[in-house]
């Protein structure tokens, strides 16, 4: 036991300093006024935060930019991964093309993606060349578009690769014992595929909304340090807040936020558990 | 028989197409960054005219193919190339102390039993799934108490405890035999040689996998630096200005995009299969 402790000590030390101590330190901040005598004002930041007109907006853009993309994200790495797992001979240059973008700097491929959305760009000849008109992507609340786009890009090959090894895990016998049995291909899917794949999927889930709030990365590198009022973040307001040293508004945002977060969590967690026990009870 | 056939064929067209895609906008990159100066300068400007009747020119690669860009940003103006050395410094730093610190927790997380070490690891998981507008309050009370705000160690000191990398190696070592530890210590190896000789050789793939990803986040910071170094604009990295540079139209960013991505391209090929098989580890088990 003392041996383990030589091999936790830095790290755990570095956890406490950074998000363990202050964490609990912050609450403080969250119910004084920050003033000379620092008086203890109860709840009041916390409604005055909540109540705050650029908070709301905030708030209101970070989760409706997250709740756009983690089930874009979600669905459209599930189907990728399903039609890779059907055809395999071409799954190998395909598989390192759509994780390769993971790993690159989404910071340096910005220039092209503005170049793409310009309002003389190859994604409105595109459209108009499909018989669509124009749109100034560039502009307004149109901007979302881009950078839900560059979040997909680059976030994509992280979800397919977890759901495509967990298609890939399924026994192949399986699928042919239900067939030997006659079952249907629905019947193999709700059967078979659904309650092997549904762990991944929470995971890809959580995954998806994890990177999700991190959207301020691609809103920054579309919209710039001050946004259109549909692309500012709750991360926007951190910042300003921060950059005026006023802590008890930044505390007390983050605690918000932070509530937000678990009962979001939550609620997958818990549609997990359902989905499972239906999808196993029916048998 | 016939039409499943042509079916396959069809899925097989719509996932090349989506992969081109994919890649499309490394490969512009790459392109546009051997076309001259004034001919990216005249190209840019072109750009956001809202005119019905005009479209940019359709333009895939440069007319004439010329090193000037390069030339320009390693040897005349070293105003990206300074920016590059930053965003270096920081990923070799962070890389570094995490190599410190990680494997050793990820260690006496997975291959000790002591009270409380599911709770311990519990709380990192949260700690994982917090997104950066909360975990960055803590970070900065602390960095502000240590007088590093302002300095490149806010950037960096966080990032050397990321829980993701924890998780990860955790996961890695826990599904490791015990009998493994067992021999060594048969052999009268004590527990750190134990880790230095058998556990991390083992571990190399997921150490590759970590290594490049935690390379890969450290090369595309931003919050970090937008928030806790408002106070010294020199200590950016690279990945914040190209916003700025794409504004201005200096006629030589696409080298700069060109120089940045190189280094994540290089790290991605060698690494590819570290971080096909680490990725699957993020599954629960």
């Amino acid at each position: 036991m003392r041996q383990a402790w030589v091999f936790l000590l830095p790290g755990l030390a570095g956890l406490l300093l950074f998000y363990g101590i202050p964490f609990a330190g912050g609450i403080w901040y969250s119910v004084t006024d920050g003033s000379f005598d620092n008086q203890f004002v109860g709840f009041d930041n916390y409604l005055n935060v909540w109540n705050n007109q650029m908070f709301q907006l905030g708030l209101k853009n970070t989760l409706e930019l997250s709740l756009i993309c983690a089930p874009v994200l979600f669905l459209l790495s599930f189907l990728l991964a399903a039609g890779l797992h059907r055809i395999r001979p071409a799954g190998a240059f395909f598989r390192s093309s759509v994780l390769m973008p993971y790993l690159m700097p989404s910071s340096a491929v910005l220039m092209i993606w503005l170049l793409w959305f310009d309002y003389g760009g190859p994604v409105n000849r595109l459209l108009v060349s499909l018989g669509g008109a124009r749109v100034d992507w560039l502009l307004g609340a149109e901007l979302r578009a881009p950078v839900v786009l560059l979040f997909l890009w680059k976030n994509l090959g992280f979800c397919v690769i977890i759901f495509l090894s967990a298609l890939q895990a399924i026994p192949e016998s399986l699928y042919e014992y239900a067939t030997l049995e006659g079952a249907s291909f629905r019947h193999q899917t709700f059967r078979i595929t659904l309650p092997l794949v549904i762990p991944s999927a929470f995971l890809v889930a959580i995954l998806s909304f994890v990177a999700a709030f991190r959207i301020f990365k691609e809103v920054y590198f579309i919209g710039g340090p001050y946004p259109e009022e549909p692309l500012y973040t709750l991360q926007n307001y951190m910042n300003n807040m921060y950059s005026k040293l006023n802590y008890q508004n930044v505390t007390t945002a983050a605690y918000i936020f932070a509530a937000v977060v678990f009962v979001l969590f939550g609620v997958l967690f818990i549609s997990q558990r359902k989905a499972l026990q239906r999808l196993n009870g029916e048998e | 028989m016939k039409v499943r056939g042509i079916r396959l064929w069809l899925a097989r067209g719509l996932l090349a197409l989506l992969a081109v895609i994919l890649l499309l906008p490394m490969v512009q990159t790459f392109l546009y960054s051997f076309a001259s100066v004034s001919e990216m300068k005249a190209y840019m400007q072109t750009r956001g005219s809202r005119d019905e009747t005009e479209w940019m020119e359709a333009h895939l690669s440069p007319r004439q193919i010329s090193l000037e860009q390069y030339e320009k940003i390693l040897i005349r103006d070293h105003t990206i190339l300074r920016y590059f050395t930053n965003s270096a410094e920081y990923a070799a730093v962070i890389l570094f102390g995490q190599m410190l610190v990680i494997p050793a927790l990820a260690f006496g997380l997975s291959k000790f039993r002591f009270r409380g070490r599911e709770g311990l690891f519990f709380i990192i998981i949260l700690l994982m799934l917090l997104p950066f507008q909360v975990t960055m309050v803590p970070n900065v009370l602390t960095l502000r108490f240590l007088g590093l705000l302002n300095t490149p160690w806010a950037v960096i000191l966080p990032m050397l405890f990321a829980p993701f990398y924890i998780f990860l190696l955790r996961q890695y070592m826990i599904s490791l035999p015990d009998e493994l530890l067992e021999a060594a210590s048969m052999d009268g190896a004590g527990p750190y040689r134990a880790f230095l000789r058998i556990v991390l050789p083992v571990c190399r793939p997921v150490l590759g996998a970590a290594a490049a990803l935690s390379f890969a986040e450290s090369w595309n910071l931003v919050e970090q630096p937008l928030t806790y170094l408002t106070g010294c604009p020199e200590w950016m990295p690279l990945s914040t200005v190209f916003n700025q540079l794409a504004r201005e139209n200096t006629g030589f960013e696409f080298a700069g995009a060109g120089l940045y991505i190189l280094p994540a391209l290089l790290v991605y090929l060698f690494f590819q299969e570290d971080i096909l098989s680490g990725i699957q580890l993020t599954e629960m088990k």
